[in-house]
Order: C-alpha cells, then sequence, then structure tokens
C-alpha cells in the first residue's frame, strides 16, 4: 500500500468514526428525550434517501461516491432538522416535510419496519451498483 | 461487510426500540408526541373539565396522570410559569392528592378521558399525556406522555404554536 492510499483510507477511517460518533450521539439524545421512534424514522429516511443518490450519482460517474457515510449522515440531518427547531421551541408543522417528509413518513404503513426494509432495499441497490462498476480499485469507503 | 453489518445493528435498534416500549406509551408510537397541531381529526369541541376549563379566550392545559406520578407532576408545574398563559387543570381516575392551586378533577370511569380522545396506553388503563386547548375552546393537540414532567418544555412549545 502507498503512502497516498494509506492516507486515503486513514482519511475514510476518520469520517467513519465522525459519523459513528455523530450518530451515537443523536441516538442517545433521542433516547433522553424518550423518542428513539423518531430517530429511527429520520435515520431510515435520510439513509434511504442517500443511497438512492448515491446509487444514481455512482452509476452517472461509473465509480463509487467518496465517503459513503458522509452522505449518509448528511442526509439524516436534513430528515431530523425539524427537531432541532423543536428543541429550539419551535412546534413541528406540515411544511416541515420538506425535510424530506419530516411528518408524514411517521405514519406510513408499518411504521418504522416498512422504512427499515425501504432502507435495506436501497443498501441492496447501492452494493449491486458498487459491485457493476468497472473498477472497484477506487472505491472509497467501507464496504 | 461493514454495510451488513450496519443494517444489522439498526435492525437490533429497531427491536430494542418496540421491546423497550414502555406501558404508559402509545402502542402506536407515530401518535406520541407528534409535536405537530391539528393532527388527524383536530381540531375539536373541548368537553368542560371543570366549570370554568376551558373557557373562551384563554388557552387550558389539560394534564392526565395517575396518583402514582402526580405529586412530581404537581412539584414541577409552578416552575414552568404555564400557569400564567394558559388555565392548568390535572385529571386523574382518583383525585385523592390535591396540586396546590391547579384544580384536580376525578375521572374514575375513564369519560374525560374519553371525551378528549385520549389514546390508550399499551398496558391498557386511564392515559398519561395532556391535551392543548386554544382560546376558542378547541382540543388542538393531544399525546401520551409518561414523561411529560420531564419534558413539559414541550408543552411550553405547543401551547406557543397555538
Amino acid at each position: 500500500m502507498s503512502v497516498r492510499d494509506t492516507i486515503r483510507a486513514l482519511r475514510v477511517c476518520l469520517w467513519c468514526l465522525l459519523f459513528v460518533v455523530m450518530e451515537v450521539g443523536l441516538y442517545l439524545s433521542y433516547c433522553g428525550h424518550d423518542a428513539r421512534f423518531h430517530y429511527l424514522t429520520h435515520f431510515f429516511v435520510g439513509a434511504a434517501t442517500a443511497l438512492m443518490v448515491m446509487s444514481i450519482v455512482a452509476v452517472g460517474r461509473r465509480r463509487p461516491v467518496p465517503y459513503p457515510l458522509v452522505w449518509l449522515g448528511a442526509a439524516h440531518l436534513v430528515a431530523m432538522f425539524p427537531d432541532f427547531l423543536f428543541t429550539a421551541g419551535t412546534a413541528h408543522y406540515w411544511w416541515m416535510d420538506l425535510f424530506l417528509g419530516h411528518i408524514s413518513t411517521h405514519f406510513v404503513p408499518g411504521r418504522n419496519l416498512t422504512w427499515y426494509l425501504v432502507f435495506l432495499a436501497t443498501l441492496g441497490l447501492y452494493l449491486l451498483v458498487l459491485s457493476r462498476l468497472p473498477d472497484r480499485s477506487r472505491a472509497a469507503g467501507p464496504g | 461487510m461493514v454495510w451488513v453489518v450496519a443494517a444489522v445493528v439498526l435492525g437490533v435498534l429497531l427491536l430494542i426500540a418496540q421491546l423497550t416500549r414502555g406501558p404508559l406509551d402509545d402502542p402506536d408510537q407515530a401518535y406520541q408526541r407528534p409535536g405537530i397541531l391539528d393532527l388527524a381529526v383536530l381540531p375539536e369541541p373541548a368537553a368542560p373539565v371543570t366549570a370554568d376549563i376551558p373557557q373562551p379566550g384563554r388557552p387550558a392545559i389539560v394534564f392526565f396522570d395517575r396518583s402514582a406520578t402526580l405529586p412530581a407532576l404537581c412539584h414541577a408545574l409552578p416552575d414552568t410559569g404555564l400557569g400564567a398563559d394558559a388555565d392548568l387543570v390535572i385529571v386523574t381516575p382518583a383525585a385523592d392528592i390535591g396540586c396546590g392551586a391547579i384544580p384536580v378533577v376525578e375521572d374514575p370511569d375513564g369519560r374525560l378521558a374519553d371525551a378528549y380522545g385520549m389514546r390508550a396506553p399499551a398496558a391498557g388503563g386511564p392515559p398519561v399525556g395532556y391535551a392543548v386547548i386554544d382560546a376558542q375552546s378547541r382540543i388542538r393537540y393531544r399525546t401520551l406522555d409518561p414523561t411529560v414532567t420531564a419534558e413539559l418544555s414541550e408543552v411550553r412549545t405547543m401551547l406557543e404554536a397555538l
């Protein structure tokens, strides 16, 4: 492994670590407010959206997206953004569905189990896309 | 491989969220503390709890609680200042405990809880939560909330959203 490859791997690991720390922190924060259900809804919706976009981008560029966990983390933050506002004292409104369906995603039939299955499906799609890309040696990120 | 582990971990978290649901929680968590006014069939007219609550021109908050947790709620409420902006009233199955200046109304057969459309907790029995009534005496928000004493800032948020 060259120095360049090592630096790239360390950079990816750093992003992975940041992602894990952020998600654990968010999960514990929601748990502290007795709101695990809401954490999971927004995570699954955000992650599924990110995986869809990542798949499309990867197909278009014919190579994997860089730092995939950053995409997931960013999409999760978008999906849960109204909860930051709520913590600051702003109630929820229907227009907050602009944030990846922040309100209405809670009410789909099957609730979080449905979103978990959607997440698994989009993850499967992304892994399928990765497996069919011509040059996997340039893949960035875990997996 | 990392993706597969992440998917399994998330599945476990989903299972944990399901298994750790408390007896006082809403069986459908989507309706517990949604944080949005006028959800589903709301607003609806609010039934009288006392002779002057709710009253036109002034919001009200109707807390539904049980005797075991009522002292903690009564201890916490004065510090919130909610009483300055809304009429407060507490509904319990047995009004055997007072709550200072806040009226406590007995609802042994759950008629008031039903009238306010409070959902039944996962383990059944009387609800623990609250309803927010606007100045037109309409129910604008209602939720089960077993941790309401620790989350009174949320009640303030919903009151200010009226």
